[in-house]
């Protein structure tokens, strides 16, 4: 018999510190050194998703298409920071650049499934459009803040490759497709590797939650299948959108090859 | 030789990371002439080969291609002024794929046959290395002819070679330049080398160019720049020059 609701209360997470209990007496046994930094993260993980958890209730309750889009734009805007901020490497106006591919990313994608798919109504509804936002927002981050981070070692490794090129006519597009290519392609992987092992060797995280929340696992399966070909076009088009700006960066108007910016920096 | 300048170089300087490189150098380059460009380590040489087509430009000052600004138009100049790097670049695949790399933009180029390949392979003493041939597995001699053939499928008119000498040993090095000198005769090319060999360039070079702390010290024939004593000034030599003079 499948059970509607598995509801979690207060007392039953408190139940759930044996986890952590567990964890501190290995670390102690171990010594490994990590009992401070072990009960620092459980009290933020604690503390700042229950903050969550109120923020998303008001998220929820509030109803305007202007409210959704600029809620979006936000997450934009403060995952492009944190794109950023991931960078080794001092890319100019990679800030914009992040933004632009993760915002054409959402509005094809995130359009897509709220309009055509899951046929929301109205389409802004917060119960749709955050969650799955976030989760478009996120992967996308991550692929291309992985992809940026490897084109700049790709063009440092192949520095003089590309100059060879640019020297034979090459335009800075052709020079640098192999780089590209390789970092696209690197950064792609464990997106095809989640769908080639999806249900075989794990259960993604958002089926898991949806048949705990008593949700159908023929629904769950179906919502997971979405999300799994939604996070590669993520990953994809932010991916290209975002080299398609970056590799610019390195060069001049005059098919230059800037090495200035491709040297180790400190 | 004849009297009409490929480039002209006016009051041109260079600056990189906020040093000096290059500080407002002016010559001229004829048609069909075989220049070689010395200087010690960090004289901005190379600096200054790379302005020919166009890999640096000028900070200050003035590049005439055949009479037009040298960014007139880039990829028409790229064509026309093939470089030789120090460290001849090979692409992973085949000694066919290395040759028609510029294929990948160039018709031309991409419709080049198998013949044509091999004699481009030919045309730089390579004729017994199979187009199938893992470019990578080749010497290093070998690939630097390589790296000439394929700059060669341009067909361009100038050729510039940055140390190209540098990590081959004397008897590879005169057979390379040997090359290039058969090759400047053949195609009517205009040679610009950039060395610390003197020694060597005295064999081939009708002009030198001598370049210290970024400052043209000396241009001319070398017999002219050894009579005014310029390569010792310029901290080049030591007694070997006269000797070899």
């Amino acid at each position: 018999m499948r059970p509607d609701f598995y509801v979690l209360t207060w007392n039953d997470l408190v139940v759930s510190l044996f986890f952590i209990a567990f964890s501190f007496f290995l670390i102690k046994k171990w010594k490994l050194g990590l009992e401070q930094t072990l009960l620092i993260g459980t009290l933020r993980s604690f503390v700042q998703l229950t903050l969550m958890g109120y923020v998303l209730t008001w998220f929820f309750d509030q109803q305007h298409w202007a409210f959704m889009l600029s809620l979006l734009f936000i997450m934009i805007l403060i995952a492009s920071y944190e794109g950023t901020r991931r960078q080794k490497n001092d890319i100019p106006h990679f800030f914009p650049a992040m933004f632009v591919a993760l915002l054409a990313s959402a509005i094809l994608i995130l359009g897509t499934i709220l309009l055509f798919i899951l046929d929301v109504k109205p389409w802004y509804s917060p119960y749709a459009a955050i969650p799955i936002g976030g989760m478009i927002i996120g992967n996308g981050l991550n692929s291309a803040s992985l992809t940026a981070n490897r084109f700049v070692g790709e063009m440092r490794h192949r520095e003089n490759e590309i100059e060879t090129l640019l020297a034979l006519g090459a335009t800075p597009k052709i020079a640098v497709y192999d780089a590209m290519n390789t970092s696209i392609h690197a950064a792609l992987i464990p997106n095809i590797n989640a769908m080639m092992t999806v249900g075989l060797v794990q259960l993604p995280g958002v089926m898991t939650g949806q048949i705990l929340a008593g949700i159908d696992p023929i629904i769950a399966v179906r919502y997971q299948i979405m999300i799994m070909y939604m996070w590669f076009t993520t990953a994809t088009m932010a991916n290209i959108i975002l080299l398609a700006i970056v590799y610019r960066q390195f060069f001049t108007k005059k098919m230059q090859l800037k090495r200035e910016l491709l040297r180790e920096q400190a | 030789m004849q009297n009409e300048p490929i480039f002209q170089f006016n009051k041109v300087s260079f600056e990189a990371s906020g040093t000096k490189i290059l500080k407002s150098v002016s010559f001229e380059v004829q048609k069909g002439e075989f220049l070689a460009i010395l200087g010690a380590s960090g004289a901005g040489k190379s600096s200054l080969l790379r302005h020919f087509n166009s890999l640096n430009s000028p900070t200050e000052g003035q590049i005439n291609f055949r009479g037009k600004d040298i960014d007139f138009d880039l990829q028409c100049l790229r064509k026309n002024v093939g470089i030789l790097f120090q460290n001849p670049v090979v692409f992973t695949g085949s000694v066919k794929e290395n040759l028609l790399v510029a294929g990948r933009w160039d018709n031309k180029i991409a419709q080049t046959l198998d013949h044509e390949l091999v004699q481009a392979l030919e045309q730089v003493e390579m004729g017994s290395i199979q187009l199938t041939h893992k470019a990578k597995d080749l010497s290093g001699g070998e690939q630097q002819r390589l790296a000439l053939a394929r700059t060669l499928l341009n067909s361009p008119q100038v050729l510039l070679l940055d140390e190209p000498t540098s990590n081959l040993d004397p008897k590879l090095s005169q057979s390379i330049m040997d090359l290039v000198n058969k090759l400047s005769k053949s195609l009517e090319l205009t040679v610009i080398v950039v060395s610390h060999d003197h020694l060597l360039m005295r064999r081939y070079a009708q002009r030198v160019i001598v370049l210290s702390k970024g400052e043209i010290v000396g241009n001319g024939s070398f017999k002219e720049l050894d009579k005014a004593m310029i390569f010792e000034k310029a901290g080049l030599v030591g007694d070997e020059v006269h000797d070899e003079a």
